[in-house]
């Protein structure tokens, strides 16, 4: 068995720990006011924004694991989170059901990535690229550029299963993120994308479904960041076809800095939901640096390196101890 | 009743026929040879059987009863397990993840049965006398396992089939008597064995009976008990080995084209010291591992070398030392040139034309530029003077068989006129006929006053071709055999 500080996410946690302490002795107020980081006010907002990174992020260590890449959460977030709000608003449909639309939207959105993956053999990276276009543009189509406010539909202080609004994405995003953890280590259809990750063609000569493997999970990975966009379009009351742009590459770097091996093969779903973690508290503290404002893109550039150099070293490292 | 038959198998890939009426059948319980040399057969036949790949024509029978596989996870269940030559295995994973991928034991929804897998992984690796943790990461495994935990693997599954491709390839000698003890024990609990090699000391070893096979056709099935090792050879070649062709005796004028002195790079190969002559053909044999593809990519600075010295005799006669070259390309400046082992990632442009693959290199290491016209001239007279058979120079290597793409990958160097020429399984994986095209053109180039260090597996080809063997084990030279009168038994003793 391994033993507890050799699982990379303890890393990934010992990470997001000194993070947090560092900003809160950083911007430790002066002269008895309260904390402007350290605070259950803002320890809520940052959770609020970065589930919307880690739930889609999920899907990216998945894909990333079975040997793939996933360029399309960031179009798949806007166009279903603008399918649910168009519904909810427009056309008056009821919150579960214009969610269940956006839902089937992100299953589309799979499903195509998967047909081109699998059947068509396009590498993963020009069939997302592809994808991504067509969801952005399809966005862009539905809303003609209009804005659905959904908050405003929403009464105040309107509760989700008895959960404050605030509370849902967050909730949602730990749920799935032990969830999906356990399917990954403790079920076989996670076992087979390890597999697949880590030798496709020993994989094939194993009697392992890739094609079923491909398929699913690119179909998981859509309906992922589907979910986020959802949430992103009720929790956060806005439709609009220009959400999320650019989240792709900050969703694969969350998985990246939570262990996942872009060659395949290695990486862990609750990693990659710390590392959405990580670059939440970036982005939170970061702007109440005086004077850091132009510096927070190219620090979080220079943390990603950083993190993944230091994490090859010691992989390194335990590999020639073997 | 045979526990599998083959009934006129065809098998052709694109214009190459692989296999041809291919008719033999496998008796339960007996271990099965199946030799060939290379491109013989062995590996589609055993790809058929576990279903990799499907007959054009023919029938395949299991138990009797003919069947058409869908895929390994058919061929799995129907107790036929396969060893591949390849180390098929996923070093990400445990050694108990590996040996039960793609069938995990599970309970409902696929929850994997952990602790019990584990359990059957320790038993398993306790039958053959494998002291490795199921826990382990196959990553930090020796090499050797791999294939040994692919042996698990078939036997977690219960198959009383076992087909093994040239398992031994890349084993040590202690490795490979571990193996054949855990092949006795199964052949004994009644295991049906099917054993693909060409190394036939081992075949007479541990089976009962010989199939051979030559350019896709089955030619006998021996009882080992009535046959020699020489007919098994003749079945195989299909001829006795041609004599050797009489040579000048370049020893005689003691000059020095090329010499290593101590020459090292851990873990590789260690103090290496060789001279060759100009035209002389100097043949490196040893098994997969011992350190002979990563001596020859050293000298030319594919690999770092830790120290001794390399020396070559250039055009003025001067002894030009050095550690090693600091690139192929310096080393190409020099005259020493690389003709690679594996043509389909280090040998040829795949997307560029013939014309193209011809001239580049000798374009890059003269620093020429390239003019159109003489390229044309060139390459059609390079395509001539070697009967490469294409449709044309812009035709892309795709298009081309493979003897004649190795044609190309030598000929690419050669009209560098190199004076020192490094070769690496110069014949691996083409057809006959081209291979005693590529021999002529090796004696040529030697006959030019290049000096020849060739690497390669083929024994027969080696006895055929080399003034002199080197045998190489376990990264150090471990003796030097004149060729003439040199057999196969003596330089393989020297190798294993």
């Amino acid at each position: 068995m391994k033993r507890l500080w050799e699982l990379r996410e303890v890393s990934t946690i010992a990470i997001l720990a000194c993070e947090v302490l560092f900003f809160t002795w950083y911007l430790w107020p002066v002269g008895g006011r309260s904390h402007p980081f350290f605070n259950i006010a803002n320890a809520l907002l940052i959770l609020k924004y970065s589930s919307i990174y880690g739930i889609a992020a999920i899907g990216a260590a998945i894909v990333i694991i079975s040997g793939g890449i996933d360029l399309s959460p960031g179009a798949v977030i806007a166009l279903s989170g603008v399918v649910a709000g168009v519904l909810f608003v427009d056309r008056h449909w009821s919150l579960a059901s214009s969610a269940i639309a956006g839902l089937l939207t992100g299953v589309g959105c799979g499903l195509l990535t998967a047909t081109l993956v699998v059947l068509v053999r396009l590498p993963p990276f020009i069939a997302t690229l592809g994808v991504m276009g067509i969801a952005r543009g399809a966005a862009f189509i539905i809303t003609e550029g209009r804005y659905f406010d959904v908050s405003g539909e929403l009464p105040p202080g309107f509760r989700l299963l008895g959960v404050p609004l605030d509370w849902t994405s967050p909730i949602l995003m730990v749920i799935l993120a032990l969830v999906f953890q356990v399917l990954m280590t403790r079920f076989q259809w996670g076992r087979a994308i390890f597999a697949v990750g880590g030798n496709e063609t020993a994989a094939l000569f194993s009697g392992v479904r890739v094609g079923f493997v491909h398929t699913s999970v690119y179909l998981v990975a859509a309906v992922l960041a589907a979910l986020s966009g959802i949430a992103l379009a009720v929790v956060q009351g806005q439709g609009k076809a220009d959400l999320a742009m650019g989240y792709e590459l900050d969703i694969i770097a969350s998985a990246v800095v939570g262990g996942a091996s872009l060659a395949g093969g290695r990486g862990s779903v609750i990693g990659a939901v710390l590392g959405a973690l990580i670059f939440g508290v970036l982005r939170n503290a970061l702007p109440q640096i005086p004077g850091a404002t132009f510096y927070d893109r190219l620090i979080v550039g220079l943390v990603v390196i950083v993190i993944v150099v230091v994490d090859q070293l010691l992989e390194g490292r335990k590999r020639s101890v073997q | 009743m045979p526990a599998v038959q083959f009934d006129h198998i065809d098998k052709s890939f694109g214009a190459v026929a692989a296999l041809r009426d291919v008719s033999f059948s496998i008796e339960a319980g007996e271990a099965h040879a199946i030799v060939g040399e290379n491109g013989a057969g062995k590996s589609t036949l055993l790809k058929i059987l576990a279903g990799g790949l499907h007959p054009d024509r023919g029938e395949l029978r299991i138990g009797g009863a003919p069947v058409v596989l869908t895929g390994a996870r058919d061929a799995l269940a129907r107790g036929i397990g396969l060893v591949h030559q390849e180390m098929l295995a996923f070093p990400n994973l445990t050694v108990t993840a590996n040996i039960f991928a793609g069938r995990e034991l599970t309970a409902r929804f696929g929850w994997l049965r952990e602790d019990t897998m584990r359990d059957r992984a320790r038993d398993l690796l306790a039958r053959l006398h494998l002291s490795v943790s199921p826990d382990a990461l196959v990553a930090a495994l020796p090499v050797a396992y791999r294939q040994l935990l692919q042996v698990a693997r078939a036997l977690a599954f219960d198959c009383r089939t076992l087909a093994l491709d040239e398992p031994t390839t890349s084993l040590t000698a202690a490795e490979t008597d571990h193996l054949f003890r855990i092949l006795d024990d199964l052949k004994r609990s009644g295991v049906t064995i099917i054993y693909v090699s060409h190394r036939l000391p081992e075949v007479f070893r541990l089976c009962d009976r010989i199939t051979a096979l030559r350019d896709g056709r089955h030619v006998a099935t021996f009882a080992r008990d009535r046959v020699s090792a020489d007919d098994v050879v003749t079945a195989m070649v299909g001829r006795s080995i041609p004599a050797r062709a009489a040579r000048p005796d370049v020893r005689a004028t003691a000059q020095v084209r090329l010499r290593l002195e101590g020459f090292t790079s851990i873990p590789c190969f260690e103090e290496i010291s060789l001279s060759i002559a100009p035209g002389e053909i100097v043949g490196l044999f040893g098994l997969v591992g011992s350190g002979r593809t990563e001596l020859l990519e050293t000298i030319v600075g594919l690999r770092h070398a830790d120290r001794g010295t390399l020396v070559v005799v250039d055009r003025d006669d001067r002894a030009d030392r050095r550690l090693q070259f600091r690139s192929p390309r310096a080393a190409a400046r020099a005259g020493v040139v690389l003709v690679p082992e594996d043509r389909q990632r280090q040998g040829l442009f795949f997307n560029l034309s013939l014309r193209h693959n011809l001239v580049l290199p000798s374009a890059e290491a003269r620093r020429a530029v390239l003019v159109r016209d003489a390229e044309r001239r060139i390459t059609a007279d390079l395509l001539r003077g070697w009967r490469i058979t294409a449709s044309s120079i812009d035709a892309t290597p795709g298009q081309l068989s493979g003897g004649n793409q190795q044609k190309v990958v030598l000929s690419k160097w050669l009209a560098l006129q190199p004076r020192v020429l490094l070769l690496d399984e110069p014949t691996k994986g083409v057809d006959v006929g081209a291979k005693y095209e590529i021999h002529g053109v090796i004696r040529e180039m030697a006959a030019g006053g290049a000096a020849c260090l060739m690497v390669s597996s083929d024994l027969p080809e080696v006895l055929a071709l080399a003034d002199r063997i080197l045998v190489m084990r376990e990264g150090r030279i471990r003796g030097e055999v004149a060729a003439a009168g040199a057999d196969e038994e003596r330089v393989m003793r020297l190798a294993t």
